[in-house]
């Protein structure tokens, strides 16, 4: 254990041979903004290293992982189905109002499916669980770090990186994917709900309209790539958390970079997932 | 609620959410029902995806597997589709596979006609006829080259209608000879005189004509050319090929009786008999038997004229004939001539010529009549060649 820990201190020193240490100031203001972007992708890349090994190898946090899951995955399930189910309402009437300026009404099931499968549930899921969760994450971590609790538990020889930040990242990555489902399911029966106070449609012709002409293409590839968007929120969210300084303001401004950072990336990584997408699984 | 059975609950319900996902895209591309595979064959399958419809009688029944490019040019690009169970009992051998556009310029979709009651089933892998894909561009150049056309078409038709035109225009306004016959009335009133006075010499030229007969007929009996027609044996030479036949039947004759024409006639030169008594055995022979028909065949001696001769051949058969017919009781239509002209082989009398009557049996086929008009300027090789070809050998 002391090994690990040691071993775990050893990595948080920067390429220069420098102490990284999580408490020292990261960033000198003289520094150009450039510089500043770099070293931040860089400090990140270092912690992405640290948290991987640590995740990988065992003493595994079992019970921190299941009630993380529980935090990010069930917890956040009612907003992730509100959202969903807005939205899948929203699409109903824009896309019934423009399809019938061109005479395709007949295809407006299939261009709800398809908009909810394809982009807009996997990406409102992000959206709304980078906001919820990054927030969370981002502010827990940042109080722990400036009440100095991290550095008790970093001196108590317990790897800070194993037992706060892989569990939180794990299941980020494993819930989005579900939250998608959820966010999905809840999109079409809503835009269901909406197709139908207007003109009677069961929704068995619903999906049955809906899904013709779809494949696991255009269904699972979009679904699993929030898994991505669930790394990019945990790690940036714990990153962001604990690398903070100062007292409230710093808390404060942790959870507001967790959230716009996340959110942003999210959104960015979105634009080479569809093309990855389109690319292999055509 | 324990945190651990919230989760699970979460857990369970979106992985539920995931399945029934899969289950229902699944389903649209039959991929959990019971499908068996057909394949088509394309030149160009005119932007078919894989995974692309495919309906049968219009509904979708199945999906496109895949798409095989050919491995050689000169191949053709296989399509292989999923069918649906359902539709076996529909598809037969001879069911035709086509690719259709969904409205105007939709997707394309395969779609496979039912087969014939009486055709066979198709097994799975089976390669079913195909229809190349009616493609816009080559219909769209198609339609241009018909509109060209027929643009050329409906010029040429507005030139021809200008010129009826102009032509309907001159002949209303009398101009030209069209024009003079169609507005002026006095070339109908001189037409219509023209007529009736030459419908008037028309009928006094017959009556001219009747008396004209009257009067030869009276001049042939008449006291200065009586003599004439009489030393030439008969009266009138438009009857001469009244009877006469074109040939000797195909047959062989029962029985014949042959005369010299010495023996019979006044002159060498004339059809006037002089020894009918001669005649008596032949015609008391015509009388008492039963025959199909006989024929008086009369050939002359190799002297003089060979149009000539032919003439007399024809007048000597003639007057045979009337005298056989006036003086022996049978059917006179049994009785048919044949002038020969000049013949070599046929008699030992070789300046007069010969007589002969050729009896034959009933049931022989009788030759056609000769044709009155050319009686007398058939050519003599005819009648010569017949002669040779269907007498029986002498002797």
């Amino acid at each position: 254990m002391i090994e690990g820990n040691s071993s775990a201190v050893g990595a948080l020193r920067s390429p220069t041979g420098q102490p990284l240490s999580l408490t020292s100031p990261a960033v000198n203001p003289s520094k150009g903004l450039i510089n500043e972007f770099l070293e931040w992708f860089g400090d990140l890349a270092t912690f992405f290293g640290q948290v991987v090994r640590a995740a990988v190898t065992p003493p595994f946090e079992f019970r921190e992982l299941l009630r993380q899951l529980d935090e990010i995955g069930s917890k956040s399930l009612p907003l992730v189905a509100l959202a969903g189910a807005a939205t899948g309402v929203v699409l109903s009437l824009e896309a019934r109002y423009s399809l019938t300026r061109f005479g395709a009404k007949s295809l407006l099931p299939a261009a709800i499916v398809f908009s909810v499968i394809h982009e807009t549930g996997p990406i409102i899921t992000g959206l709304v669980v980078s906001g919820r969760v990054g927030a969370g994450i981002g502010a827990e971590l940042a109080s722990m770090k400036v009440t100095e609790q991290i550095d008790a538990i970093e001196a108590s020889a317990v790897n800070p990186y194993r037992l706060l930040a892989a569990p939180r990242i794990l299941a980020c990555i494993l819930m989005l994917p579900l939250l998608t489902l959820a966010g999905d399911a809840c999109g079409l029966v809503m835009g269901w709900v909406a197709q139908a106070l207007v003109e009677p449609l069961s929704l068995h012709q619903f999906i049955n309209s809906g899904f013709k002409g779809a494949s696991f293409n255009d269904f699972l590839p979009p679904t699993f790539k929030t898994a991505v968007f669930g790394l990019i929120i945990g790690l940036i969210a714990c990153f962001q958390g604990m690398r903070t300084r100062g007292g409230a303001a710093g808390v404060g401004r942790a959870a507001t970079s967790s959230v716009v950072l996340s959110s942003l990336f999210v959104i960015l990584a979105d634009v080479v997932l569809v093309k990855l997408i389109l690319i292999f699984f055509p | 609620m324990s945190r651990a059975a919230r989760l699970g609950a979460f857990i369970v319900a979106t992985l539920a959410i995931l399945v029934v996902g899969v289950f229902i895209i699944g389903g649209k591309q039959y991929l959990f029902s019971s499908t068996y595979q057909l394949r088509a064959q394309f030149d160009n399958v005119a932007g078919l995806d894989a995974g692309g419809d495919v309906r049968v009688g219009g509904v979708h029944s199945g999906t496109v597997r895949n798409i095989v490019l050919p491995h050689k040019p000169g191949e053709k690009v296989t399509v292989v589709v999923d069918l649906g169970k359902s539709t076996h009992e529909i598809i037969k051998q001879d069911s035709i596979a086509t690719i259709e556009t969904e409205g105007l310029l939709g997707n394309q979709y395969l779609a496979i006609s039912f087969g014939s009651a009486g055709s066979g089933d198709v097994r799975n892998g089976d390669i079913i006829a195909s229809q190349p894909p009616l493609e816009m561009a080559d219909l769209l150049q198609k339609t241009s080259g018909i509109l060209d056309s027929s643009q050329q078409a409906i010029q040429n038709a507005t030139r021809a209608t200008a010129n009826l035109d102009s032509i309907s225009a001159k002949i209303d306004g009398g101009h030209g000879t069209a024009g003079a016959l169609v507005n002026d009335k006095a070339l109908y009133s001189n037409l219509e005189q023209t007529t009736g006075a030459m419908r008037d010499t028309v009928v006094q030229a017959q009556a001219g004509v009747a008396d004209f007969q009257e009067n030869m007929e009276a001049m042939k009996h008449n006291f200065f050319l009586r003599g004439y027609f009489k030393s030439r044996g008969y009266e009138n030479s438009a009857e001469l090929a009244k009877n006469e036949i074109e040939r000797l039947p195909q047959g062989v004759p029962t029985k014949e009786f042959t005369y010299s024409s010495k023996q019979l006639f006044d002159k060498q030169d004339s059809a006037k008999l002089k020894n009918q008594k001669s005649l008596t055995a032949g015609g008391e022979f015509l009388a008492n038997n039963q025959f199909g028909f006989a024929v008086v065949v009369v050939s002359a001696g190799m002297e003089g004229d060979t149009q000539k001769d032919l003439v007399l051949t024809e007048a000597r058969a003639l007057v045979v004939r009337e005298y056989l017919v006036e003086n022996f009781g049978f059917d006179d239509s049994q009785l048919k001539t044949l002038g020969m002209g000049k013949q070599t082989d046929t008699n030992s009398d070789a300046d007069w010529g010969s007589v002969r009557i050729f009896i034959y049996p009933a049931g022989t086929e009788i030759p056609p009549n000769k044709q009155a008009g050319i009686s007398s300027k058939t050519t003599s090789a005819q009648p010569t060649q017949a002669l040779t070809a269907a007498t029986p050998s002498p002797q």
